[in-house]
């Protein structure tokens, strides 16, 4: 028998791979600050060295409500995301032995009782206003 | 039938959802739903004792969920904190517009922490871990006030951090192990050891350490514990909290192998400077919710020598029976401290209730409490009670868990943790004492106030409970043996 490989080994290359990501960013800008000249004006020092004078924040406020509207718009795409796993273990053999009610999969109650639940979900978003826009 | 283990949390979950219902279906939703609420968590009680003492453990879901009197145990203590919480928010709550967005909250962080209490799998701990996590970053700023906003979102970064920082370690264990079952890799980690499995205990021991607020990890709890509204800060001292705790006791058993290296030491370490910065800390405040919330890092110190002494006794030729008692210390503990601070922080809700009408200043200031004793006696009289039960002196809640716990260190040879521990509760003495001196030997500031109905109900029923423990403790201890017999392995 061979012998085992220590899982250790597989992280080998993870561990570089930190290493090297702390070096890196570290090392450039050392080597930055050693080599490169460093002579400053007001055009240079400006947050945007595209030539052009910046016009105002570069901070913009956006309404509370995009995160709302965002929000419940996520809940359904897990839901769809979820349900590609889903139709991949309903459809197996495996699934075949659990039936309940005569012949129905536990799968689609289980899926059945997700979506419910999502569904009180929106009801509750819609009947508090959330999706109103003002 | 077959599902009958599980019926408290699924009774809550509905009871949850029935309650997101109708608030948004019923205008003024506020007292039913506090009422659901109550009445749902003393069934959900109830079915918890009636499976108290679950033999052989209950296994479900294909061996990701496991209902145990160790999961029993957490699950009493987690119902009883909210049912508390309920309680005293009767008086609060009950008629503000959200009212059922703070009941459905509380039910599904309670939710959330019976889940992880009763997983053996690191996919369900999660989701459970998350489930009473988001839950509470939502509650932490209730009251929308500036405090509160700046505490919710102290929390919810920290939270969240720690959340990634755990997962990171779960995807490791799995690299590993090729299975998310805890007792498959523990069983991986026994038979191929590697030091990969350190760095990624260290990684979800940290995870667990953010929520049971273990120095160094422990900077958000003051400001969370005083920015939050008082109830919350109850359930994130007394619940939330103790999750980190079943989840780590659940995954000490893959840490079991890292200890048998002498690793116990680091831990050792870490619960000592936990309770001594704490207590120190807590020394200078002038707040009494920081003063609370820094004793709690304490008590987290000296909870944490439950796992010490599990790692200690594994060399030790009686060291089954020595472990069992670390960890059945541990849990009283968790309960005592539980009990007790719940109370503490109503008790300061009940204070900040009645200062708060007067003056723009911070209403937890230690000044307030100036002759609370004529004032709002049975406040300030419960108050006294849970101070020295925090303290650890007989006969209550606090001192069978010192007690037992203490014991346990001494057995496993652990006499310079068990010295320490000791001299620390006997500094604690001195913050505690100085909020009753200010409660019982000041002039008062005010004339008497009426104390509110559901606080004072939630303070009495915890006042017993916390008594109850101590004078009877021998069931309690029972309990807490059995419980940790479950997480050793034969």
């Amino acid at each position: 028998m061979a012998a085992e490989v220590p899982a250790l080994i597989y992280y080998i290359p993870l561990i570089i791979f930190m290493i090297m990501g702390a070096i890196i960013p570290i090392a450039s800008l050392a080597l930055v600050k050693i080599i490169a000249p460093l002579r400053p004006g007001r055009r240079k020092i400006s947050i945007y060295e595209g030539g052009l004078s910046p016009i105002r924040d570069a901070r913009v406020q956006y309404s509370v409500q995009y995160y709302l509207f965002a929000i419940v718009f996520v809940i359904f795409d897990v839901e769809v995301l979820f349900l590609y796993p889903w139709i991949y273990v309903y459809a197996s053999k495996f699934m075949e032995s659990f039936l309940v009610f005569g012949s129905m999969n536990i799968a689609v109650f289980e899926m059945l009782l997700f979506i419910i639940v999502l569904l009180i979900g929106l009801v509750y978003a819609i009947k508090k206003e959330a999706l109103h826009w003002v | 039938m077959h599902f009958m283990p599980l019926f408290p949390e699924g009774l809550l979950t509905i009871i949850a959802i029935l309650i997101v219902l109708l608030g948004a279906l019923i205008k003024k939703s506020g007292k039913i739903s506090a009422y659901l609420c109550l009445i749902g968590l003393i069934l959900a009680l109830g079915l918890v004792a009636a499976t108290a003492f679950i033999a052989p453990p209950a296994i479900f879901f294909f061996g990701t969920v496991s209902v145990d009197i160790f999961s029993q145990f957490f699950k009493a203590v987690f119902v009883i904190v909210s049912l508390l919480i309920v309680i005293g928010s009767m008086s609060r709550y009950m008629d503000d517009p959200g009212a059922d967005e703070f009941y459905s909250l509380l039910l599904f962080a309670t939710v959330g922490m019976m889940v992880v209490a009763s997983s053996i799998d690191l996919v369900t701990l999660f989701i459970g871990f998350e489930l009473a996590s988001l839950s509470t970053y939502a509650m932490a700023a209730f009251d929308k006030s500036k405090k509160n906003l700046e505490a919710a979102m102290k929390y919810f970064i920290f939270g969240s951090a720690s959340s990634a920082v755990m997962l990171f370690g779960f995807s490791l264990l799995y690299g590993m192990a090729y299975t998310t079952s805890i007792e498959g890799i523990a069983n991986a980690a026994i038979t191929n050891f590697s030091p990969a499995t350190i760095v990624a205990l260290v990684f979800v021991i940290a995870g667990f350490a953010f929520k049971m607020a273990l120095v160094p990890f422990h900077m958000w709890a003051p400001d969370t514990y005083e920015g939050a509204p008082p109830l919350v800060s109850a359930m994130l001292a007394a619940g939330s909290k103790k999750m980190g705790f079943a989840a780590a006791f659940r995954v000490i058993l893959i840490a079991l192998v890292a200890l048998r290296l002498e690793w116990y030491l680091a831990f050792a370490i870490l619960a000592a400077i936990t309770m001594t910065l704490g207590n120190l800390a807590a020394c200078w405040q002038n707040n009494v919710r920081r003063i609370l919330a820094y004793s709690s890092i304490a008590q987290a110190g000296y909870i944490a020598i439950s796992f010490v002494v599990v790692g200690a006794a594994a060399e030790m030729v009686n060291g089954y029976s020595i472990a069992q008692l670390g960890i059945a210390g541990g849990l009283l503990l968790i309960l005592g401290h539980a009990l007790m601070k719940t109370g503490a922080f109503i008790g300061t809700a009940q204070v900040a209730n009645m200062v708060a009408k007067q003056s723009d200043v911070d209403p937890d200031d230690i000044s307030h409490y100036a002759g609370l004793g004529q004032r709002a006696p049975i406040t300030a009289f419960s108050m006294l009670i849970f101070m020295f039960a925090l303290a650890g002196i007989p006969p209550t809640a606090g001192y069978i868990g010192k007690f037992v716990l203490f014991s346990s260190a001494i057995y496993a040879g652990l006499l310079w943790l068990a010295v320490l521990a000791i001299l620390n509760s006997a500094l604690s003495l001195y913050y505690y004492l100085r909020i009753v001196s200010y409660m019982y030997l000041r002039e008062p500031i005010g004339p008497k106030m009426p104390e509110s109905k559901g606080y004072v109900f939630a303070l009495i029923i915890t006042l017993i409970a916390v008594i109850w423990i101590g004078i009877f403790p021998q069931a309690f201890i029972n309990w807490a043996l059995q419980a940790a017999a479950v997480l050793l392995p034969q």
